[in-house]
């Protein structure tokens, strides 16, 4: 094993990794990037983003939003209709353009990992590697077992792994070639759940180790926002949000994001005198609606906290014990319901009569229509 | 007792499948045994007189055919399972057709079609005006010709099911780690397909090793001909043998070789997710080049020669050829099949059901006995069988009987592999379950076991009973005087030249075979 450049500049590199992530290069940039697998019906539509060197990038959505046809598309599988990629300042893919996958340098590590079942765990690490003379070849391939810790399992078939061991290869293979960035698909869909832990954070830990540009797709906001520096919302094909998973949480831009990344309430209100009134209290107006205007507050259930109060008209409709938290299921007078997060010991009655106080600082305002038109 | 009833039945039936197995691998024995004794003479004779140029024939045409079918059977199971263009779905199927066709059947066709003054010699002349002769039909390249066009299907069936189980994820991550197209192809498909496209060559190769009706037309000497006309033609019953024993060794090695590259194609079978690959579609010219290539071959396989058979059969029957003694010869067909079919079934089932049922290790080595009749060639068999009953029962030498033996023995093992999956289907708890829903044991047998086994029975005696119909070599060498088969008149008359008056008869064959064939290509289909 012999430290080459690349790695020496990844231990300086690493030094400073905390620092601030904005001075970095951008790697990759999408344009308003929009493809079809069919004539008229884009699987993505208008998408747009960048991601900086070293930067882990989560593409989040359901099933269906695009978001496994944005990494196909960054890997140069499939065209775009319209708008531009670009990978380190290269145009790689426009309409009529498209650099085939293997002159990108972009590693791909598919959900099932793919590897070649006719090949050993060694062949198949090397097997991107074949332009380097055998000496060096093998070299690569023993700093990269000995860094995924599967040294010793060289010999083996790949039906000889584990879940979690085929992964590691499939993430060495990738990563021996030193791409210019990897591409995850659901990369812990395949594991035992009790794995999937410790797996995100082995692969934090190495993505960052050898401070390798990132994208994972995923369609699981906890792992979403576990291992990424930066998220992006996606939605039957568009781009709903891009933004770190502390903001993506607490100030969601569209009704849809607040829902996915987290249990969230609507509850209706209308601006009056600067506030906005709703049947839970007063919030304030952070946006700057116009007096009257008809809005929507977002409140999670960490901000909603309950006290038993005999001549309250909100009720307790259920709880759902969850091991550290309770999750009270709230009824207003209206209909609408609320949901509270309490501490595992607070234990009420179904049917309780209690008060709601809600802490109005993490609250987020949308308008009816657009909450209506996402729900319908 | 139900545990002591267990287990004495099934005991009093292994020994009687051990008998029957024994009884069916009885004529290999024997041609081993025959050629074994015939005495360092008979042997020194032949390796310097016969032997090299059979062995070099033989195993050239392996050779050639399968260069053949590896070419046409691949290129067009990959346009098929990539591509998408008019009328692929009718042309996947049709690529199937020349299954249907005998060799015989198509050997006659092509020695009239490339014959002197035939219509490939008049269109030559026609085209480039100069005297043409393209290749004469009686060559290692009109065997090869009409080897490569009737097994192509084989290899097309299995690399066409590979093709469609074949994970493109795998031809991704190839390009991701910087492979282009054709080193992904060189490095990663065509390995994980090999196994799948060795196994079809195997086949091909067991084909046209044991192959007797093609090879005689075209008067083209392998080790099955040489064997024919060693018992025809000078009753050198140990010449024949010795020359058998070298074509069963032949034989054995590809079998093996077929079964253990099956075994390993599973073995490749990417389990998890799996996404097929995308067709890709073609432009108008990509359209009318795979057009052009698809109907040669398939032209050239079947639709050719079946308009041939159609159109002097027609004439045959015009000039009366279809009367009381075609008829004759359709009844010999049909009874002589259709008994060996029914015994073959009868025989097989306890042999396939104490196998799945009651894996010991005799029950397995009897059902594996079985199989001998795999690596027996037509002519071996029927030799084993003649030298056997001339010395052992010669008041049956000469009848159906043996005749029906020498089906049951070479064909079984293709109902067997029918039977086998059929009754494996048939766990201990479903009667269970029936029995304890209070269905009486034979109640139980009607309403469940029945109704799950008998669509393979049906498969396996269709099977047996066709392969019964058009088999050849056997019926030649055994038939009792004057009793001629449907499969044996194409022969004879085809050798005679008398292309109209074979042709009815081979025209039924081919019908006949036609919807067994699609049946059970429908059913590996839907495998794939």
């Amino acid at each position: 094993m012999m430290p080459t450049a690349q790695h020496e500049r990844n231990d300086q590199v690493e030094a400073d990794r905390s620092s601030d992530t904005r001075a970095r290069p951008t790697v990759l940039e999408l344009r308003h990037v929009t493809c079809a697998y069919e004539a008229g019906r884009p699987a993505i539509t208008d998408i747009s983003f960048s991601v900086r060197e070293g930067e882990i990038l989560c593409l989040l959505g359901p099933s269906g939003c695009g978001k496994t046809t944005t990494l196909r598309v960054v890997a140069g599988f499939e065209p775009v209709i319209s708008g531009e990629v670009h990978l380190e300042g290269k145009l790689v893919s426009s309409p009529g353009l498209l650099i085939p996958t293997e002159q990108r340098r972009t590693g791909m590590v598919f959900q099932e990992y793919a590897l070649f079942p006719h090949l050993r765990v060694v062949d198949n690490i090397a097997f991107g590697l074949q332009h380097l003379p055998q000496n060096q070849r093998a070299a690569h391939v023993c700093t990269m077992l000995e860094l995924i810790g599967l040294t010793g399992l060289e010999r083996r078939y790949p039906h000889e792994l584990s879940g979690g061991q085929q992964q590691r290869v499939a993430l060495a293979r990738a990563l021996v070639q030193k791409p210019v960035i990897l591409l995850l698909d659901e990369p812990f869909s395949n594991l035992d759940p009790d794995m999937t832990g410790k797996m995100r954070q082995d692969l934090h830990d190495l993505l960052t180790r050898t401070n390798t540009t990132a994208i994972l797709v995923t369609h699981d906001h906890d792992e979403a926002f576990a291992m990424a520096d930066r998220v992006a919302v996606l939605n039957n094909g568009c781009l709903e949000q891009f933004d770190t998973p502390e903001a993506i949480y607490h100030t969601p831009s569209t009704p849809f994001v607040a829902d996915f990344v987290g249990q969230a309430d609507f509850i209706p209100g209308v601006v009056e005198n600067g506030k906005v009134l709703t049947e839970i209290g007063e919030f304030p107006n952070q946006v700057g609606y116009q007096g009257g205007a008809k809005v929507v507050v977002m409140i999670r259930p960490d901000d909603v906290h309950i006290v038993p109060a005999e001549n309250c008209t909100a009720r307790i409709l259920a709880r759902q014990f969850r091991g550290s938290e309770n999750l009270y299921t709230i009824g207003l007078p209206s209909g609408h319901v609320v949901h509270s997060s309490e501490a595992s010991t607070s234990v009420y009655p179904i049917g309780t009569p209690v008060e709601l106080q809600v802490i109005a600082t993490h609250i987020v305002l949308f308008e009816q229509e657009t909450v209506s038109r996402a729900n319908t | 007792m139900a545990t002591v009833a267990r287990q004495t039945f099934p005991t009093t039936l292994s020994v009687a499948a051990l008998l029957v197995a024994g009884f069916l691998c009885l004529p290999l024995a024997y041609v081993s045994y025959l050629a074994l004794s015939a005495g360092p003479s008979v042997w020194s004779r032949l390796w310097e007189t016969r032997i090299p140029e059979l062995l070099s024939n033989t195993v050239s045409l392996a050779l050639s055919v399968s260069a053949g079918t590896l070419l046409l059977g691949v290129s067009l199971a990959w346009l098929v399972v990539r591509y998408e263009f008019f009328g692929r779905r009718v042309w996947e199927w049709a690529l199937v057709l020349p299954l249907a066709m005998p060799t015989y059947v198509l050997a006659y066709v092509y020695t009239y079609v490339l014959s002197v003054g035939g219509p490939v010699e008049q269109a030559w002349k026609l085209w480039w005006g100069s005297e043409g002769r393209v290749f004469s039909p009686y060559s290692f390249a009109g065997a090869t010709l009409v080897m490569t066009l009737d097994t192509f299907p084989f290899v097309y069936l299995l690399s066409r099911a590979a093709l469609m189980n074949f994970n493109v994820s795998f031809q991704e991550v190839a390009r991701a780690c910087g492979a282009s197209r054709l080193s992904t192809f060189l490095r990663v498909t065509l390995p994980l397909i090999r196994p799948a496209i060795v196994a079809g060559l195997s086949l091909v190769i067991l084909y046209a090793v044991s192959d007797f009706g093609a090879v005689s037309l075209l008067r083209y000497q392998t080790l099955t001909y040489a064997v024919y006309q060693q018992i025809t033609g000078r009753y050198d019953h140990a010449a024949a043998s010795v020359l058998s024993l070298l074509l069963v060794f032949l034989a054995l090695l590809f079998l093996l070789a077929e079964r253990w590259f099956r075994q390993r194609s599973r073995f490749y079978q990417t389990t998890g997710r799996y996404r097929a690959p995308a067709r890709k579609s073609c432009g108008p010219l990509g359209i009318v080049l795979i057009t052009a290539y698809f109907a040669l071959v398939l032209g050239a396989a079947f639709g050719m020669p079946a308009l041939l058979l159609m159109q002097w059969s027609i004439a045959a029957v015009t000039e009366g050829a279809v009367d009381a003694r075609f008829l004759g010869f359709v009844w010999n067909s049909a009874l002589l099949s259709g008994l060996a079919a029914t015994i073959a079934v009868l025989i097989g089932t306890p042999l396939a059901y104490l196998a799945s049922r009651w894996p010991s290790r005799l029950n397995l080595l009897s059902l594996q006995a079985a199989y001998a009749g795999y690596a027996l060639p037509g002519p071996v068999g029927a030799l084993a069988l003649l030298v056997l009953f001339s010395h052992l029962a010669p008041f049956w030498y000469g009848t159906v009987v043996v005749l029906i033996i020498a089906y049951i023995v070479h064909f079984l093992p293709a109902g067997l592999q029918t039977l086998e999956p059929a009754l494996q289907q048939v766990t201990p708890n479903l009667e269970e379950a029936a029995r304890s829903l209070g269905l009486g044991t034979l109640r139980a047998l009607r309403q469940v076991t029945l109704p799950l086994v008998r669509g393979g029975f049906i498969a396996a005696w269709v099977l047996m009973f066709l392969q019964s119909m058009k088999e050849l070599p056997a019926t030649l060498l055994l038939r009792p005087v004057g009793f001629d088969t449907l499969a044996v008149r194409v022969w004879l008359e085809a050798s005679e030249e008398y292309y109209q008056l074979a042709a009815p008869s081979a025209l039924l064959i081919v019908i006949m075979t036609l919807p067994a064939l699609l049946l059970l290509v429908s059913k590996d289909w839907r495998a794939a």
